[in-house]
């Protein structure tokens, strides 16, 4: 988007048409309110940038189907040339013209038509350049369907529009709703707008209604259109003393029949602007960040590059994008409604008087007068930026060009430096709603992102903080790595030919997130069944599993208008995290995924472990849609967002740890209750405190060892040397697949399912153990060496062979707890040294070791039954150790 | 959508693309439906696939494909709109007709043809009011209120007093009359006597009721006067009398409030609160409250003294032109009027104290008499223009009962009417119920169901966030009423409720509400916990925030 420079936020509201009451679809489900249809429409003109149209920049749904736009505004318009009482001179008339040509000629490119111009839609900046406003409105009400006033206004609409009758006069009497107008609607009201221009003065102001649209059908009749119109308004001096080319735009805009009317497209390349197109550059769109030509490639340095330096004015905030500044309006405490009803738009009256008197059994309602606060006022009203720029006087310069090559610290130096990494200590939800906070840092996402992939590694460390919202989409994208031409590759997949999973599709996606009202719009519906048919077809190896729509969910809502980086982020996520989920037969990678969570909650919470187990209550009930969904089944977006920043940085063993957190948030309720309890608990599942489960996650994924998760139906190592890798390998610790590190001899082995699914506790490779020990020896290391020092202490390794084989020969640090001396035959716990021993060292991470690994196996089932937490086996037993050399001989005592 | 919107006739264009590949020369032909309803990138990607075109012709071929999509797209609205103009030229369509159709289209929508609105007495009112409850002034306002209230009621216990008079009177006449019956009077004479007294109460009670009548409208007049002229005095900084008498009230008061606060402690006898979350993913907190009492509690004001009745009536008073408007479901039979059972209670309850804001009951029932009587000739008439519409075979026998008495409501209907007198309540739903009620067996499609659903629609509209509802669909328990069919009528009101209000939520966003269950005080204890055990199992009551965590 555009810097706001001297432009202003503007609202205008007005009133969705309400839907008759109880009507379903076709689909038997409720239709959806017009408002929700057109807040669907209203995004794809939120990409329409263009210098001669004011930037779409928001809208939003109020009480009673009420909808506000927020776009750029100015104050100036047309209508302030009138108010000078004589006429335009016709070199500036020329101007505007062709400025609004311009604008109209991108509208068309895009499939829109204004239709609704009239002087104060067309406003002027700063400069005196003209800006078209409410461009949009005929698009977003799908060509005035789902409103009740008709779009235009009187005095400019097109011969041919009225004759095809307005929407909601139509019922009864014309019987069709009235067809789209064309780009060539717009000309003629441009006719009508410079006719007033070159006049002066307004036409067909003090006239009625329906005489005035009589007026202009019979136009049709006349030889000389614009003759007729100043003779009918006594200009005809003015008119006839225009020079030529002026009149002869004139005419070829106030054409009545629509056949023979130039496009604004067609009239752009006339020959009237001979003089007037030189001034003019046509308008470059600028290359976007996913593409395949090179971002920089028009970039041109001044001689002079302290002449980029130039301090104009000392505000910096119109230089950022009019998104940004409206976000940060909203943050700093802007209420769209408030500023309307301050000014006298939304009136509305107190719901006591409006009631109806009598409501029939099928809803509907007598005895209500019909509200005028429901009318359209469609004035703009300015959106006042003092609040945010008080708000923010104190932010330095630098803050909105921080340094990047800096890596030490991104924040900027100033003096609020104190203050906002004091902000970064503060929960999640206020460090959002912070103004200056966010700022900052969406000055530093913009700026980093504008670098990626170059940046990569710091938008990775910058994530690890926390991500923006506004920018959350492309934040995302760049930490899947998404790269590459995807708009190309995104419109070469065939989206359109049915396939057998269309119905499937269809039936999901109006059952997917609909409480939000994007994805619940008819828009955000094809859109859905866009990106999943585009995903289903692109990926012939595996198939739609029902949770592929939540899936695509949280990606197509942040990239609503850009279907292929949703396709492409997706496409990214699902090999990371979900590899193999969406086989046809996927039973074999669910299972193991589901024992190993299962593991996973034994080597957390036993406790809670055990009394699962003992109820029945295996994972295989209520955790599939968990994973197969990445919980998106079961939160919320505005959860799953947060929840998703974090599983983006992890690798793919951190879902495991957030569904123990989750358990772990239930676990009172969950101890407490029987099986049948459970389950109705899982199937409407509670509010979670998805901060808490976050900060829980990351806690747990700390204290296990990379080994535990592992699962031989992961995604395979990449190969290496992809184009990927050449900016960096992935700079987290935390985020190293253990997939991704060279096998070697110390490596977990993959086991059997059956096998997998006897063990309570999870294994640990040889390599994790010799790494957490720290143990010295040669170079086994394959994790760098940046962890906390604290590891040591939280393990500790358990030998429970015979104390004759420990003696033998042990791993430096272990403590010998012969089998037999602790558990008895039956699994009881027996008072020994042994026992007092372990029970010191309870709560550290516990890794058995043994020569036979069926006991080791058995050892630890039975510390998990006395519910010690996390409890290892090391995968293989002592063998593997032995070729290491780092096993030692104690010195024999003297 | 509009249902004659696919029917936009569709044409098939065909596009031709030529290229060259080596030595050969190719042509691709590609059907195209026009008006074009597909992605045209999408277009172009699907024939570069499924035709196996060379990319050296890709963007040759995208370009073309465009600038034809586009010049037969402005063909079409071209001949579309012609053919509009050729319809009123050949006189198909009426010129006269079609402007006029135009210009009703703007003046009703929109505001700058709108004709000005008549200035609304109510609504000025309503501001005037709503600004000075909002004020140091509302002590005075609810004083005021106070003492209209009191002298309502002296005059009520006036009345009683004499119609009891004149009852006791009557009795000692009539005993002597039956005394002397069979000696020297005959039936005829005790008949007489009989309708002597009956003419007798009746003037009597028209006599007060007029009196009553014309005090109130006094009062209100009165009341409206000078809660105008405070404002207008509060907005006029010279004259401070008025302000300075608030001044010193509002101290006074705020003492007997909280006298009251501390009194407020008697209750209901029985009242179990919960606080639920609806929705899968997304998820609304709203309250729930059970409660035993009469219908008519919510309606009626405390005595002098309670100090509770004052509180409530500011809360009230404070919300009557707000957006968090209380409503209250009052279950009646399909006569509008307010002369037997609990209609003629409800009357009694609502003249108890003046209404300064809206019409009397009996005013309100007119109009909504007239108001039925307007929907069902609506109704009938729309009903013969489309004769084919389907109907469903019990409107049959409803139609029928219809032409009999059109001014009876049916069951599953309602009326609303609105008060500002009551005590906890502004907005009365009068929902239509038959004798169905009593039966075992009542189904979600029930009118009486779907007129509950009905209600909750108008409170989502209106505003109205706090709703009572009987939860048994009845105001008075009954012999066939046993702890089974109690049971099985509080599961279902209680199940439709809860899928009413998931439904709610996409009507208005999830809006936070209370709906109050009410059951009649006649149930006993023991079923009242058995029905708040019902509850949490059948709507999920959120789970206690424990503030000091283990973890």
């Amino acid at each position: 988007m555009q810097p706001l420079r001297d432009a202003e936020l503007g609202a205008f509201t007005f009133f969705a048409s309400p839907l008759p009451h109880d009507v379903c679809g076709s689909n038997g489900l409720p239709l959806t309110p017009n408002s929700i249809k057109i807040l669907g429409r209203f995004q794809i003109l939120k990409t329409i940038t263009h210098p001669r149209l004011c930037q779409y920049v928001d809208i939003s749904r109020g009480k009673h189907e009420r909808l506000v736009v927020v776009a750029e505004h100015y104050e100036h318009n047309l209508k302030d040339l009138f108010k000078q009482d004589k006429p335009v001179s016709s070199e500036k008339v020329l101007q505007i013209a062709y400025e609004m040509l311009e604008g109209l000629a991108f509208m068309n490119k895009h499939g829109l038509v204004h239709r609704a111009l009239s002087p104060h839609n067309v406003l002027l900046d700063c400069k005196g350049k003209v800006k078209l406003a409410k461009f949009g409105l005929y698009h977003m009400t799908d060509h005035g369907a789902d409103v009740d006033f008709p779009i235009g206004y009187p005095s400019y609409l097109p011969p041919e529009v009225i004759a095809q009758g307005s929407f909601h006069s139509s019922e009864g009497s014309l019987g069709e709703p009235p067809l789209p107008s064309g780009p060539k609607a717009d000309v003629w009201s441009l006719g009508v707008l410079l006719f007033e221009l070159c006049a002066g003065r307004q036409l067909l102001q003090n006239i009625e209604i329906s005489e005035r649209l009589k007026f202009i059908i019979t136009l049709g009749c006349m030889d000389d259109i614009v003759t007729v119109l100043a003779e009918e308004h006594g200009c005809l001096d003015i008119i006839k003393e225009l020079p030529e080319n002026v009149m002869a735009l004139l005419r070829k805009c106030l054409t009545f029949l629509p056949s023979k009317r130039p496009t604004p497209a067609e009239l752009l390349e006339d020959i009237v602007f001979e003089g007037v197109s030189c001034l003019y550059t046509p308008y470059q769109i600028p290359v976007s960040l996913f593409s395949s030509s090179l971002r920089c490639a028009h970039l041109e340095l001044p001689e002079d590059i302290n002449e980029l330096c130039k301090v104009d004015e000392e505000d910096y905030l119109s230089e950022r994008s009019v998104d940004e500044v409206y976000h940060l309006w909203c943050l700093a405490g802007g209420d769209l409604e408030k500023e309307l009803t301050n000014k006298g738009i939304i009136q509305s009256k107190p719901p006591v008087c409006t009631l109806p008197n009598f409501i029939l059994e099928d809803g509907e309602s007598f005895g209500q007068s019909r509200d005028r606060s429901f009318l359209l006022d469609d004035t703009t009203v300015t959106l006042s930026l003092c609040q945010l720029k008080n708000r923010l006087k104190d932010v330095a310069g630098e803050a909105y060009y921080p340094l990047l090559e800096d890596e030490q610290s991104s924040l900027p130096q100033s003096n609020s430096n104190n203050e906002l990494s004091a902000a970064v200590s503060l929960p999640l939800i206020i460090r959002e709603r912070d103004t200056e906070y966010q700022l900052t840092r969406i000055v530093l996402f913009d700026r980093l992102l504008k670098a990626y992939p170059y940046k990569k590694n710091q938008i990775w460390k910058e994530a690890r903080v926390d991500i923006p919202p506004l920018l959350r989409g492309l934040a995302w994208a760049a930490l899947l790595g998404v790269e590459g031409d995807i708009q190309a590759k995104y419109d070469g997949i065939d989206k359109d030919t049915p396939i057998p999973t269309d119905r499937q599709i269809e039936v999901d996606i109006p059952r997917c997130h609909q409480y939000d009202e994007l994805l619940s719009s008819p828009q955000g519906h094809i859109k859905f069944r866009r990106v999943l048919k585009a995903w289903v077809v692109s990926h012939p190896d595996l198939v739609y599993w029902q949770g592929l729509d939540s899936l695509c969910a949280p990606f197509l809502y942040l990239n609503f208008n850009n279907e292929a980086l949703a396709y492409a982020c997706m496409s990214a996520f699902i090999p990371k995290y979900l590899y193999n989920f969406f086989l046809k037969d996927n039973s074999h990678v669910i299972q193991e995924y589901l024992t190993v969570f299962s593991q996973m909650i034994a080597f957390h919470d036993p406790e809670l472990s055990n009394h699962l187990n003992e109820i029945g209550f295996i994972p295989d009930l209520y955790a599939i849609p968990w994973f197969l969904t990445m919980f998106t089944h079961v939160f919320p977006l505005h959860k799953i967002f947060h929840l998703w920043d974090t599983l983006l940085l992890g690798n793919s063993s951190f879902p495991f740890c957030i569904g123990v957190a989750i358990l772990q948030q239930l676990r009172d309720r969950l101890l407490a209750n029987g099986f049948n309890e459970c389950i109705l608990l899982f199937s409407d599942l509670p509010e979670i405190d998805i901060e808490r489960c976050v900060r829980e996650s990351i806690n747990l994924f700390c204290w296990t060892p990379k080994s535990a998760t592992y699962r031989q139906h992961a995604q395979p190592p990449k190969p290496t040397g992809d184009s990927s890798s050449s900016f960096g390998k992935n700079p987290a610790y935390y985020s190293a697949e253990y997939q991704d590190l060279p096998n070697t001899d110390l490596s977990r082995e993959p086991l059997k399912l059956s096998e997998l699914k006897a063990e309570i506790s999870p294994r640990i490779s040889a390599e994790d153990l010799i790494d957490l020990c720290e143990l010295t020896g040669p170079a086994h290391f394959k994790t760098p060496v940046k962890r906390p020092k604290t590891v040591k202490t939280k393990i500790v390794a358990v030998d429970i062979r015979s104390s004759e084989d420990f003696n033998r020969g042990h791993i430096p640090g272990s403590i010998n707890v012969p089998y037999s001396s602790v558990f008895g035959p039956d699994g009881e716990m027996l008072q020994s040294p042994g026992t007092n021993a372990l029970t010191s060292y309870k709560g550290r991470v516990i890794v058995v070791l043994s020569n036979i690994m069926k006991n080791a196996a058995t050892f630890a089932a039975h510390l998990v039954k006395v519910n010690y937490p996390r409890v290892c086996v090391l995968d293989g037993g002592m063998n593997k150790m032995k070729p290491t050399g780092l096993l030692t001989v104690p010195s024999p005592q003297i | 959508m509009r249902k004659n919107k696919g029917k936009t006739n569709t044409t098939e264009k065909e596009f031709v693309f030529e290229y060259k590949a080596g030595r050969n020369h190719c042509v691709l032909k590609v059907p195209l439906q026009f008006p074009i309803q597909e992605n045209v990138s999408d277009l172009h990607g699907r024939l570069m696939l499924l035709h196996k075109i060379p990319c050296f012709v890709e963007n040759e071929l995208k370009s073309r494909l465009l600038a034809f999509i586009e010049r037969e797209t402005l063909e079409d609205y071209d001949r579309d709109a012609e053919a509009a103009l050729q319809r009123l030229t050949s006189g198909e369509v009426d010129i006269n007709k079609l402007t006029n159709l135009w210009a009703k289209a703007y003046t009703e929508t929109t505001l700058e043809h709108a004709r000005p609105e008549e200035p609304s007495w109510d609504e000025d009112f309503a501001d005037v009011y709503h600004e000075l409850i909002h004020s140091p002034a509302s002590e005075t306002l609810l004083n005021l209120e106070h003492n209209y209230y009191v002298s309502v009621s002296e005059l009520i216990s006036e009345r009683d007093m004499e119609l009891k008079k004149l009852q006791e009177r009557q009795a000692v006449e009539m005993d002597k009359v039956m005394q002397e019956l069979g000696k020297t009077l005959t039936d005829h004479d005790v008949n007489t006597v009989a309708a002597q007294h009956f003419d007798a109460q009746q003037v009597l009670e028209n006599k007060w009721a007029s009196e009553l009548k014309q005090v109130t409208g006094i009062q209100k007049q009165e009341y409206q006067e000078w809660v105008i002229k405070l404002h207008q005095d509060l907005h006029n900084p010279n004259n401070s009398t008025i302000n300075e008498e608030i001044k010193v009230q509002s101290g006074q008061l705020a003492e007997a409030g909280e006298m009251g606060a501390r009194l407020f402690e008697e209750q209901r006898q029985l009242e179990e609160s919960f606080t639920i979350h609806l929705g899968a993913q997304l998820k609304t907190m709203h309250n729930l409250r059970l409660v035993r009492a009469n219908v008519l509690d919510f309606c009626k004001h405390r005595r002098h003294g309670s100090g509770g009745a004052k509180l409530r009536r500011l809360q009230t008073a404070l919300s009557l032109y707000s957006v968090s408007l209380c409503g209250l479901v009052l279950l009646v039979d399909n006569r509008v009027n307010s002369y037997s059972g609990i209609k003629r209670d409800f009357a009694t309850v609502s003249k108890e104290c003046t209404d300064f804001h809206f019409p009397r009951l009996s005013e309100q029932l007119e109009v909504v008499q007239q108001v039925v009587l307007y929907a069902r000739a609506q109704r009938s008439s729309k009903q013969r223009e489309q004769p084919e519409m389907p109907r469903n075979g019990s409107s049959d026998d409803k139609s029928k009962n219809l032409e009999r008495n059109s001014s009876n409501i049916l069951p599953g209907e309602f009326y609303i009417t609105r008060h500002s007198n009551l005590s906890e309540v502004h907005i009365v739903f009068h929902l239509c119920v038959d004798d169905n009620m009593r039966s075992g067996n009542l189904t979600a499609r029930d009118p009486a169901i779907m007129g509950l659903r009905n209600i909750l629609k108008v409170c989502c509209t209106h505003d109205i966030t706090t709703i009572t509802i009987p939860l048994l669909l009845v105001h008075d328990m009954s012999e066939e009423m046993t702890i089974p069919w109690c049971l099985k009528r509080a599961e279902l009101v209680f199940k439709c409720v809860k899928g009413f209000m998931m439904e709610m939520a996409s009507w208005d966003g999830g809006i936070s509400r209370t709906v109050q269950f009410l059951v009649p005080q006649s149930i006993s204890e023991e079923m009242f916990y058995q029905l708040s055990n019902m509850l949490p199992q059948i709507f999920r009551v959120s789970s206690t925030l424990t503030l000091t965590s283990k973890r």
